[in-house]
């Protein structure tokens, strides 16, 4: 980034801080309900160190979000994420993520 | 972000560093200053006076006038909270939960007569503490924003390390050199490095007290969202007993008092009263943390109307409970004693620097060459980090001061206190954003020191009547002596600076966190 | 505050914190820039490599006895904080006095013996 910056990368750093913000709160937010729900340890225990994970987890996700070679990189890599933790989540609860409205 | 790991990390160090770094300061440093939040709270209501001891009967008669007080003042309240007296403050400290909507209670009782106590009214270390994660704004958006800044800083801190793996080789060095750039850089370095486990654990374990707030899915998904009932199950606290909607009288709490004290050994901390005018209340005696860095209080539970013992909780808690406990634990530092408090102090004062050295090498680093009008960010940053790294020791230096110059029957005294930390915070910001630059800086640090030794001099002039243990006092004003000396350190350093020219002839050390190639 | 089972906490800091002194001096003096603030010259190999092994030994010391005198819990806290303190102390010394620590190194040493001493057990 030089000193005045295209509109181009200007869009390219928002991107990244937007997908890292929210990106980054999905795959933490999608582990915690799975973990919790599937680590082999009592109810609790396991909601405790799932929602301990979960900040490292989202300090992963935002150093990926920006050491990605290109926005769309990063974007496939954290909608990967999602998707799977999503898609695990559904398997195991049977009902869509997070029980919004449940 | 095209040039590589180590840039790209570069790059999201300086930049998310800069754009919470003004609210992290503001949290380490009231942070670090609740540290001493007991000590702050006796040195701004000095009329207390401390005792000896404090006998069981004598805390079983503070419970009863507790309630009697509250049940004639805050008999429709959803909770009781009742703090009992200890020898170093011999107070019965009450706050109680109205419906939502209805603001809270709050009042300091004599536990002799059970009448409020008379002593200046004042929130004490009390405002710094909850500024420090609320900043003073309705709680859910003030720990939002704190929790946003502290993930922020997390990141930070990593993409730090990761970039600046260099320095860790060498780090006892501080440049004495003129060039402001270097000095600024190695102080972050500096403290940022020495102090690097406390950075790490302060941050993560500050997002982890809070963590249900800020993740709560794991509870929503096991637990349908109960966190109580998740709280519960963990044994960090005793279960709910929920309202049964009939009424009921509330049974004395004195001889469940002395139940308590006879159950679990340790110094009884407060009692918590849920529900107290239903037939289903519950009366909760809370005791200290046991020696051990993990934050947890051992607990009897009482069904209110009876008397009875439901549950007793002490200890034993699994894994990763305690591992969590041992976090929450870890970032209060109840346990230290005065030396390794003293020590977290002086980390939290690193972190105060790191952040500060941080902000102002960003506002240096980008210093306009000489006789380039400056630009509006660089000048809106500067406006902000002196408004900030400037303003807060000044606004609670002010607050002090108002502490010792405001009449002592003013209406709304506590209210005029934070006004004058908000209204000193705001004047150091303004008349800092006039002057040229280093001229600012070196006028507001001063101001910042003066305002120290004038609280100093105010709590010598108007209090020292009242001191009940005048060493300790003194104690307490030194060490606003000292901050006010570190004050006026600072401003002559800043004066001794050589201009930015010379900084930017020697050329960008290697190390500055910059934007990829200038 | 009372702390049961440890009789003299401030002692044990101490002596963490004077042999986390000393480490990380050695462990500062081995980089030839610190070396020759004090001695004008920089390290030799072998000086290099024994100041460096005594540094991280003592250092390592420093963590056994604050394991040993408070435990796995509060050891490593107590440890740290010490050798965050004595880091600090070291750092200002040798960035604006650096023969001093040809005193004050000495002076660390005595001191920790005698904190050393005064610990019980």
């Amino acid at each position: 980034m030089s000193r005045s910056p295209t509109l181009q990368a200007r869009a390219a750093v928002a991107g990244r801080v937007v997908l890292a913000a929210f990106g980054g709160y999905a795959v933490a937010a999608l582990a915690t309900a799975l973990l919790s729900l599937t680590l082999p340890m009592p109810r609790a225990e396991a909601v405790t160190a799932a929602t301990l994970l979960s900040f490292p987890i989202m300090v992963g996700i935002v150093v990926v979000a920006f050491a990605a070679r290109s926005p769309t990189r990063a974007a496939a890599v954290v909608g990967g994420l999602v998707l799977a933790l999503g898609l695990a989540l559904r398997l195991v609860t049977g009902t869509f993520p997070i029980g919004f409205g449940s | 972000m095209k040039q590589g790991f180590r840039q790209s990390m570069a790059w999201l160090h300086t930049w998310s560093g800069l754009v919470v770094g003004w609210v992290l300061f503001a949290v380490f440093v009231t942070g670090t200053a609740t540290y001493y939040r007991a000590e702050i709270s006796r040195w701004m209501q000095p009329e207390l006076r401390r005792e000896a001891t404090i006998a069981p009967e004598a805390l079983a008669a503070s419970a009863d006038r507790a309630v009697a007080y509250l049940q004639e003042q805050a008999g429709g309240a959803r909770t009781w909270f009742v703090t009992l007296p200890t020898p170093e403050r011999p107070l019965i400290e009450l706050f109680w939960r109205n419906r939502p909507g209805t603001p809270p209670g709050h009042v300091l009782l004599d536990p002799r007569t059970g009448a409020p106590a008379a002593m200046r009214a004042t929130r004490g270390g009390d405002f710094l503490y909850r500024f420090h994660f609320e900043l003073n704004l309705a709680p859910l958006w003030g720990r939002w924003i704190v929790g946003l800044c502290a993930m922020v800083m997390l990141v930070a801190l990593v993409s730090g390390i990761v970039t600046h793996r260099r320095i860790f080789t060498d780090f006892f060095t501080l440049r004495r050199d003129k060039a402001a750039q270097r000095g600024w850089l190695d102080a972050h370095n500096v403290s940022g490095v020495l102090a690097l486990p406390f950075h790490l654990m302060i941050t993560y374990s500050g997002v982890v007290t809070l963590a249900l707030m800020y993740m709560p899915w794991g509870v929503t998904a096991a637990y349908k969202g109960d966190s109580q009932a998740y709280f519960a199950e963990t044994g960090q606290i005793t279960q709910a007993r929920p309202a049964a909607g009939a009424p009921g009288t509330l049974a004395p709490v004195g001889p469940m008092v002395a139940r308590a004290l006879a159950t679990l050994p340790g110094p009884l901390e407060r009692l918590t009263i849920v529900n107290p005018r239903d037939a289903q209340s519950t009366v909760v005696a809370v005791f200290e943390e046991p020696h051990g860095l993990s934050h947890e209080h051992p607990q009897v539970a009482f069904a209110g109307t009876s008397g009875a013992v439901v549950e007793v909780l002490s200890g034993g808690l699994a894994p990763a409970a305690r591992t969590f406990t041992t976090l929450v634990g870890l970032h209060e530092a109840h346990f230290a004693g005065t030396a390794l408090r003293g020590l977290f102090f002086l980390c939290g004062l690193m972190g105060c620097t790191m952040v500060g050295s941080g902000l102002v090498l960003w506002q240096v680093a980008r210093q306009p060459k000489h006789g380039a009008a400056p630009g509006f960010g660089w000048r809106l940053v500067h406006g902000l980090n002196l408004g900030t790294v400037a303003g807060l020791p000044g606004a609670i230096a002010a607050y002090l001061l108002a502490n010792r110059l405001l009449p002592l029957d003013l209406a709304g005294r506590p209210e005029w206190e934070v006004r004058a930390f908000f209204g000193a915070w705001i004047a150091i910001a303004v008349a800092g954003a006039w002057p040229a630059p280093r001229r600012a800086w070196r006028g507001a640090l001063a101001a910042v020191a003066l305002l120290f030794v004038a609280a100093v001099l105010a709590d010598v002039a108007t209090a020292r009547g009242l001191w009940d243990d005048p060493a300790w006092f003194l104690g307490f004003d030194l060490a606003l002596l000292a901050l006010a000396a570190g004050f006026a350190l600072v401003s002559r350093k800043v004066a001794r600076f050589a201009g930015p020219r010379r900084a930017r002839a020697a050329g960008a050390p290697a190390g500055v966190p910059r934007m990829g190639p200038a | 505050m009372t702390m049961p089972g440890t009789t003299s906490p401030g002692l044990t800091l101490l002596v963490c914190a004077g042999l986390g002194f000393l480490g990380l001096a050695a462990l500062c003096l081995s980089l030839a820039r610190h070396h020759q603030a004090v001695w004008s010259h920089p390290p030799d190999h072998r000086r290099r490599l024994g100041l460096r092994g005594a540094g991280w030994a003592l250092v390592a010391l420093s963590l056994a006895v604050a394991i040993h005198r408070d435990g796995w819990a509060f050891g490593p806290v107590d440890w740290l904080g010490a050798l965050t303190g004595a880091g600090l102390l070291l750092i200002v010394v040798q960035s604006y006095r650096p023969r001093a620590l040809l005193w004050l190194a000495p002076l660390a040493a005595l001191l920790t013996v005698v904190a050393a001493l005064g610990v019980p057990g």
